[in-house]
């Protein structure tokens, strides 16, 4: 359990999600006869869920400060419909129609904002309107009839990066590249933090071989994530949704984690009051994020509109509950305060693989959504259960047993 | 009153109580005897383990989760649940209060035991039975009163007429006047004094030892989670001094050190500040107050519940609270105006407010994170919060203020109270401010942490801040301050030099509203 | 799969290693174990990664004709929340599987993320032919370019499948001529019902976000329109518009409430003689709004044959309604898969509609029209169906 913590860091949280990840993605690799964890399947899994994954980027720091936005998948749709509509009848370049299409989204968001931070209204009910207006909206504007998506935009749903360079790689080059560049920067962040921990006045030297192993460690996985996605048939890379994806995730990691905004968001959502009397602007606190909310909507929308090619009256129904079960299931407290972007999109994976898994097994939507169901109920149950106080964690138990042996 | 009793008639016996969580010991081996009809103290320090062992008794911890014996009333007892302490006439009344504030008097004293005939509340014997009971604990209210339109001093005395209606005959108060101002806090002891007379028995919990002293007829002290010394009026041996050595292990000669100020120029001025009240237009919380603070200079505001000192405290930190009317604040020498909280913070001002866990803390943050949250701006670098200056940050206050902690990266919720409080003092010294506003500063702490936190005080003083002492009790106001303010009804009703002051000649301007 | 294995291996043993004992002493060996199987591990990765690159430089498109008889074939459902799907996925399964097929059922739950993912799914496990029955026709394109890219066939079913060129070939009931079906029953049931005219009608649609939807209720207003024009129709409501007339998500319950108060508005002195409805649920709601108003039954259209529908018509109840016979349809599909087996040409077409992208050839198939006379004749080899009609 220490060397573990060493490698790992103090907070072990994340690790029985992780760890059920692995579980899920060997196991159904397995049982599948060796199709989960292939280039194609995972390409698939990546452009697939990348609409949810965004939205649930949002929709965690919607949570952290104790709201909920029921909104994002009547928003999202009624964007994709705007821009579809606005480049064939206006015959806007798809980026310009993708630029309103954005704009429309932080417009949306500023409105559902507006009645929280200086209505009062909660989220809860502002966006629950919302999903009603911007659905009918949809439906309204569309005429019932999808309308086509400029062909452009399908790079951004469903393409892949450019081949280039020596074949003898025998890999996507561009992938091949990213995959470097990552592990590159990995291996230096971790070499740069143990320096400065060596650097550092206070605690204990600190040992290398901690570092190490998560250098190593998190290095292979990363080259094998690269190979994974970079061999696949000639003309597939890692996903262009994918990319979007990643930088998403790393800009908002770090604006949750080392901006003051960030702070902010936290702080506000675990104790308002607190918040205000430390100099925090609660409501403008409150305003940017459902502004932000609204506008990774519009940004989901429109990848998806990419992918499917043409954007359908019922676009987006029922995307918001996907969201915020990828947001519970990575950990977040509905009393708001608790939840990062990175448990998020573990449990946002999480569900994904598990849709993908039981898709390849043959499992029909029946059964596949009682399963589903079943693993929201029991993360946030394992995870309520090492709130408890006096008890020792799953974890902790799991790992008192490997100290015994 | 005790002598009329016999001695050995003991309603309850607590004998070798010992219970463990995962490997500590809160309570080893603890005896508690308590006469029938007396007042009985449990005095300890925060964390001593009294509230453990209230909660041993009552049944939140339930037979078996514990070691030792209860005999109650002559039975030994085995309670599972409250439920069962409840039958059996045990009632608790907890710190923090659990009255629903939308609801009504009669309602709340009968929930969970609501008054049925043939299925559905009997509202007319509901509402005779609370008049019954109101009267007896003193209230002359309306049954169908809504408990958020009552005091905290009166929602108090509505528990006990609660614990009442319940057939109680062994009362426990925890804290019960910990919220309360003297004039709430002395009708309760008085309606302890007649229950007393009426044959039920009291438990209480209390840090305030001058009214133990008061109304105590034995006391029993725990210390690191044993029993370390009884006492009894029948004994004649119950002085406030002698408590505190029990408590604290060791004698202690001054409750507050001394301190030689070295106060310099006016460096806080506040002309003619009126803040309206938000909630009820017309009512002024703060009416046309002028006061100044010094450099180096510790000045106490005292006043009676409601008089307005928190208002004010919070309308002059960046209009927090209340509805700014007029009025003007100079920080050295300077006019600013402050229109929000970080305004505030960035012109000098700091604020730690009375309530640590609804105001002070967010209980959900690590100590590093609690400790920068009101000045991130400096330790920032690109832009970008930098780790390792917020742990030097939180690690440096941690060795200064002797916080007791493992590790400055374990959330704020595992600290004591005293420890609590030296977080968000160290939240508010990070920022360096000119004017330090401490409102309660040594609410519900412990006495050897509440010396720490005044030599703290202290210290911020010498470094040449103004500091601003806002306090109920008038014993810390006299010993700690160096000038004194008394407000009354949103009005400053004196200003005292505090060498020359004592608890009479204060309480007096308190409770005058004749404007100096 | 050899490398995943090998890294779980890796990582059990890190934990092992490291939990077991915490003497340090034994940390400097214990690290150098660790160190090893890291080290073996790398060289692993990389062998994999250079030898085993699976699909790369694989032609995708194989070259030869045909494919092998025992196939897996992919069948992508909307739904299964409706009789007609329930039925199609029941004989698709058997008559697959009959002609030799390994059949891969999925169905969406009416989301078009899912269908999306389950048709990659699909080709992920090596399916040859798959038949989509799709949620919205124009959501699809770029899962179907990757089938057509992976050289699987696509056979759209019951809908058209629009803005791709993945798409070999669809087979359906067409959708305006199911809608002039209704309208057509419905004006000769109120002649043989209602006496002669002019009648008072209402209209009702279907679920507006279902491209469907909009052609039911078109065909069926080619045959109506008309007969509005001329006064033998009146639609009292004055509801004659699409998005009027529309009933959201098919919901049966909302159609019931718009007809009751389309009868307490409009009809508190008046008969309703027919209403036209989309399909059988929102019949039988529309139905059961007349009966509780106090109404005369109406004429009313449907669509489906649902069980409960039959047999309302049997009882007099519901005027008509369409059989889209589910095993001619699934007949028509696995027919087509086999001349796909073989390799040889399909055979030609009935019609051929622009998908925005190319013209892909229809099959199309006629529904019928059943109403009480000839319901027993329809229903002749479906004695599940004929169980009902006692």
């Amino acid at each position: 359990m220490k060397y573990l913590k060493q490698v790992l860091g103090n907070d072990l949280r994340q690790l029985p999600m992780v760890v059920a990840l692995l579980v899920l993605l060997i196991g159904f690799h397995i049982i599948s006869g060796g199709r989960m964890l292939t280039s194609s399947n995972m390409q698939n899994l990546i452009s697939g869920n990348a609409y949810v994954l965004i939205l649930a980027i949002g929709m965690l720091m919607v949570i952290v400060i104790g709201q909920i936005d029921l909104s994002v998948g009547s928003v999202a749709g009624f964007v994709a419909m705007v821009v579809a509509i606005t480049a064939r009848n206006f015959n806007l370049p798809w980026f310009v129609a993708v630029f309103l299409g954005l704009a429309l989204g932080v417009l949306i968001g500023s409105w559902q904002g507006f009645w929280l931070s200086k209505m009062g209204i909660p989220g809860f009910i502002s966006t629950l309107a919302g999903m009603m207006i911007f659905r009918g909206a949809v439906i309204w504007l569309s005429g019932s009839i999808s309308v086509p998506a400029p062909k452009e935009l399908q790079f951004f749903g469903a393409g892949y990066l450019p081949e280039w360079g020596p074949a003898w790689t025998n890999m996507n080059n561009s992938t091949l590249l990213l995959g470097l560049l990552a592990l590159g920067f990995f291996v230096w962040s971790q070499w740069n933090g143990y320096q400065r921990e060596k650097q550092a006045i206070y605690g204990t030297r600190p040992e290398m071989w901690p570092m190490l192993v998560r250098a190593i460690g998190g290095g292979l996985v990363i080259a094998y994530v690269t190979w994974l996605f970079g061999s696949g048939r000639p003309g597939t890379s890692f996903p262009i949704p994918g990319l979007v994806l990643v930088a998403l995730i790393v800009i908002y990691h770090m604006v949750t984690e080392r901006t003051r905004f960030g702070r902010h968001v936290y702080a506000v959502g675990g104790n308002r009051q607190a918040a205000a009397l430390s100099g925090v602007n609660v409501s403008r606190t409150y305003f940017t994020v459902m502004a932000n909310m609204s506008f990774l909507a519009a940004l989901a929308g429109i990848l998806f509109l990419g992918r499917a090619t043409a954007a359908g009256p019922g676009d987006g129904t029922n995307w918001e509950l996907d969201a915020i079960s990828a947001v519970f299931i990575g950990g977040a407290a509905v009393s708001g305060g608790v939840g990062t972007i990175m448990a998020t999109m573990v449990g946002g994976v999480l569900i994904a693989v598990l849709n993908s898994g039981l898709m390849l097994m043959g499992v029909g939507a029946d059964r596949t959504q009682v399963i589903k169901g079943l693993v929201l109920l029991l993360a946030v149950a394992v995870d309520a259960f090492n709130k408890q106080q006096g008890r020792p964690s799953i974890i902790g138990k799991i790992m008192e047993s490997f100290h015994k042996k | 009153m005790t002598s009329s009793v016999d001695k050995h008639d003991n309603i309850l016996e607590m004998q070798g109580i010992t219970k463990e969580f995962t490997g500590v010991r809160a309570l080893d081996k603890v005896t508690l005897e308590v006469k029938k009809a007396e007042v009985h103290a449990i005095c300890g320090e925060n964390g001593a383990g009294k509230s453990t062992l209230m909660k041993v008794l009552s049944g939140v911890y339930p037979y078996g989760t514990y070691s030792g014996d209860i005999v109650f009333a002559g039975k030994v007892a085995k309670f599972n649940t409250i439920k069962e302490s409840e039958k059996c006439g045990i009632v608790i009344i907890h710190q923090e209060l659990a009255l629903i504030p939308e609801l009504s008097i009669a309602e709340n004293i009968f929930l969970g035991n609501e008054l049925l005939s043939s299925g559905l509340i009997d509202w007319n014997k509901t509402e005779t039975l609370t008049r019954d009971l109101l009267a007896r604990v003193g209230l002359e209210l309306d049954p169908s009163t809504p408990i958020k339109n009552l005091g905290v001093g009166q929602q108090q005395l509505v528990e006990i007429a609660k614990a009442l209606s319940k057939n109680v005959s062994l009362l426990i108060l925890d804290e019960p006047t910990s919220a309360l101002n003297e004039e709430d806090s002395e009708n309760l002891l008085n309606l302890m004094r007649s229950l007393r007379e009426k044959g039920i028995t009291c438990i209480m919990i209390s840090h305030k030892l001058n009214e133990i002293a008061e109304i105590a007829d034995s006391i029993t002290v725990i210390r690191d989670g044993k029993t370390v010394d009884h006492m009894s009026v029948a004994d004649g041996r119950i002085e406030e001094d002698a408590i505190i050595r029990a408590m604290v292990g060791r004698p202690l000669d001054n409750r507050y050190p001394i301190h030689e100020p070295k106060i310099g120029k006016v460096i806080f001025e506040v002309k003619d500040w009126t803040v309206e009240d938000p909630n009820v237009p017309g009512r002024l919380l703060s009416d046309n107050i002028s006061f100044k603070v010094k450099a180096g200079e510790i000045v106490g505001f005292a006043g009676l519940m409601g008089a307005g000192r928190t208002e004010m405290a919070r309308s002059l930190f960046g209009r927090n609270y209340g509805i700014y009317k007029h009025g003007s604040i100079s920080i050295k020498g300077s006019k600013v105006v402050l229109h929000s909280v970080s305004e505030a913070i960035r012109k000098g001002l700091a604020y730690v407010p009375e309530d640590r866990k609804l105001l002070g803390l967010n209980l959900l943050d690590s100590i590093e994170k609690t400790t920068v949250s009101a000045n991130l701006r400096k330790i920032l670098s690109n832009g970008l919060i930098d780790f390792s200056k917020e742990h030097s940050v939180a690690e440096k206050y941690r060795k200064s203020l002797k916080i007791k902690t493992p590790a400055v990266d374990v959330g704020v919720a595992t600290l004591s109270g005293g420890n609590q409080q030296k977080v968000v003092l160290s939240k508010w010294m990070f920022p360096n401010p000119d004017v330090l506003i401490l409102d309660e500063p040594t609410r519900g702490i412990d006495v050897g942490a509440k010396f720490e936190i005044y030599k703290l005080v202290q210290q911020l003083a010498d470094e040449g801040k103004a500091v601003i002492f806002i306090s109920s009790e008038l014993p810390e106001i006299l010993g700690m301050t160096d000038r004194i303010y008394t407000l009354c009804e949103g009005r400053l009703t004196g200003e005292l030099n505090t060498k020359q002051a004592d608890q009479e000649s204060i309480m007096r301007l308190m409770t005058t509203t004749n404007e100096v | 799969m050899q490398v995943s294995l090998t890294i779980t291996h890796v990582s059990i043993r890190v934990i092992n290693t490291h939990t077991k004992k915490q003497q340090r002493k034994e940390f400097t060996m214990k690290f150098n174990k660790v160190f090893t199987s890291v080290a073996a591990l790398v060289a692993v990765a990389s062998l994999a990664a250079c030898g085993g690159s699976s699909g790369r430089g694989e032609s995708s498109a194989s070259s030869e004709k045909g494919f092998a008889a025992d196939a897996a074939i992919g069948v992508s459902l909307p739904w299964l929340g409706t009789q007609n799907w329930k039925e199609a996925e029941t004989m698709f399964e058997d008559q697959l599987s009959e002609a030799g097929f390994k059949p891969l059922i999925q169905a969406a739950d009416n989301k078009v993320p899912q269908q999306q993912q389950q048709i990659e799914a699909m080709i992920e496990q090596g399916a040859k032919v798959i038949v989509v029955g799709p949620i919205d026709g124009t959501q699809l394109g770029s899962v179907l370019g990757k089938a057509k890219e992976a050289g699987v066939a696509v056979i759209g079913y019951d809908r058209l499948i629009e803005n791709t060129d993945g798409i070999d070939a669809v087979v359906q009931f067409g959708s305006i001529k199911t809608g002039e079906l209704q309208g057509q029953a419905l004006l000769d049931g109120l002649a043989e019902k209602k006496g002669s005219g002019p009648y008072n009608i209402e209209l009702f649609g279907g679920g507006p976000a279902d491209p469907n939807a909009p052609n039911f209720f078109k065909g069926a207003m080619t045959v109506l329109q008309p007969k509005i024009d001329d006064g033998t129709l009146t639609v009292v409501s004055g509801q004659t518009d699409f998005t009027q007339a529309a009933t959201p998500d098919w919901d049966n319950s909302k159609a019931q409430q718009r007809m009751d108060s389309l009868l307490s508005g409009n009809y508190s002195d008046k008969k309703i003689d027919g209403v036209l409805s989309p399909n059988d649920g929102i019949a039988r709601a529309i139905i059961t709004a007349c009966e509780q108003a106090g109404q005369d039954i109406p004429v009313v259209s449907g669509l489906d044959a649902e069980n409960e529908s039959v047999t309302w018509i049997w009882e007099g109840k519901q005027w008509s309604t369409i059989a889209k016979p589910t095993d001619a349809l699934v007949a028509k599909s696995v027919e087509l898969i086999k001349v796909l087996q073989t390799g040889e040409e399909l055979p030609a077409a009935d019609d051929k509609a622009d998908n925005g992208v190319i013209d892909v050839p229809l099959y199309e198939l006629d529904p019928v029209v059943v109403t009480k006379a000839n319901e027993k004749e329809v229903f002749a080899d479906d004695a599940e169906r004929m169980a009902l009609l006692k």
